[in-house]
């Protein structure tokens, strides 16, 4: 299910996905640099077919919300909480900054603040949490001002470039998140 | 899918769930003792329907593989399955549940896993296999100790139980670790 909610931050603004985001989509899972760092970077290339075959099935998938991040004018990314688990209260997070510009901004910061207070808010979760390369640096260092905490070292979670990766699991309650 | 495969072991085999073992399902899930467990304790009851729906969400998941455990004499103990099959990055996710609690601390859940361990890392060709478990199951996670699952970390209050915030435990078995315990020729191997 695309989001339905326009949800307004200080720096970005976050909106539903739409059929014309997705020229940028295709171009930014392309990008060596922005496919580093995502589960693609294993797959074929990104077309799209493929990436409306993807959001097409975000749609249907009620446990799934998405967003595009829209700052100074211009799209540069996307948002999504997937798996929103309504009997347990969680949800998994992820998100991409795909133009690389935008890239230590904050944007990414702000972004994922604003969806926090919409699952903790609206949704009513009491967890979220998500995965990320264990080298990403710079990702886990914003998660962490977003108020994730480190929790579980996944060995060799995934593969890049055909070599196993580990990967860092990060968790935030409801109760630690202080919005601002 | 429902697997095809049937993997014997010393004490138990591992054999395509039918839906025969449903009504069995229901019998075990419901049990409070047996439910306390699960992921879904805190779900409506399970009925045949439920179970119903189960058997052919699992029949049409090109992600996951099941078997029913069933005892040398053809008793059937409990369920097994792979979920989140991701063979581009050669991983999956294990679930195990031994139903009939007679059965429980008797080392039949342990054989079972390896066997499928065994599967995974060999014609299937994983390299690692998750599971998780809530942080107080200390006889699910010795089993899986046993199994050659290594800690991997703690999931804060990754779900409800009774109402109640339960820490999971993330425990993994790497190929390259079980290739190695294989090779030392460990009982059931």
């Amino acid at each position: 299910m695309a989001a339905e909610a326009v949800l307004e931050a200080t720096t970005v603004r976050l909106r539903p996905l739409a059929e014309h985001d997705l020229p940028l989509l295709v171009r930014w899972s392309n990008d060596p640099d922005v496919r580093h760092w995502l589960h693609r970077s294993e797959s074929p290339p990104a077309t799209l077919e493929l990436a409306w075959a993807l959001v097409e099935e975000m749609r249907r998938d009620p446990r799934t919300l998405a967003w595009c991040i829209d700052a100074g004018g211009r799209t540069i990314g996307d948002v999504r909480l997937l798996k929103i688990d309504t009997a347990h209260r969680r949800a998994e997070l992820g998100i991409a900054i795909g133009e690389k510009d935008c890239w230590g901004r904050g944007f990414g910061t702000d972004a994922i603040r604003r969806v926090l207070r919409h699952a903790f808010g609206e949704l009513g979760l009491r967890r979220v949490w998500l995965i990320t390369d264990a080298d990403n640096a710079r990702g886990i260092r914003c998660y962490e001002k977003c108020g994730f905490v480190p929790e579980a070292l996944l060995r060799g979670h995934r593969l890049r470039y055909g070599r196993p990766l580990d990967m860092l699991a990060m968790g935030v309650l409801r109760e630690e998140f202080a919005d601002g | 899918m429902i697997s095809e495969i049937i993997l014997q072991g010393k004490r138990v085999r591992l054999r395509p769930v039918e839906e025969l073992d449903l009504p069995l399902f229901v019998l075990w899930f419901n049990d409070p003792e047996v439910r306390y467990w699960l992921s879904m304790s805190d779900g409506p009851e399970f009925t045949l329907e439920s179970e119903q729906e189960w058997y052919d969400e699992m029949r049409a998941d090109p992600w996951c593989l099941v078997w029913c455990i069933e005892t040398e004499d053809g008793q059937p103990i409990g369920n097994l399955g792979l979920h989140g099959i991701e063979e581009t990055h050669g991983r999956a996710t294990l679930g195990i549940a031994i139903g009939k609690k007679d059965f429980w601390g008797r080392g039949y859940g342990t054989e079972a896993i390896r066997q499928v361990l065994r599967y995974a890392f060999g014609e299937m060709g994983l390299r690692r296999v998750a599971l998780g478990a809530d942080e107080d199951n200390t006889r699910g996670i010795r089993c899986y100790e046993k199994c050659g699952f290594v800690r991997e970390g703690l999931l804060r209050a990754y779900r409800l139980r009774r109402g109640e915030p339960v820490n999971g435990v993330v425990m993994a078995a790497l190929r390259e670790d079980w290739e190695r315990g294989a090779r030392g020729g460990r009982d059931g191997r």
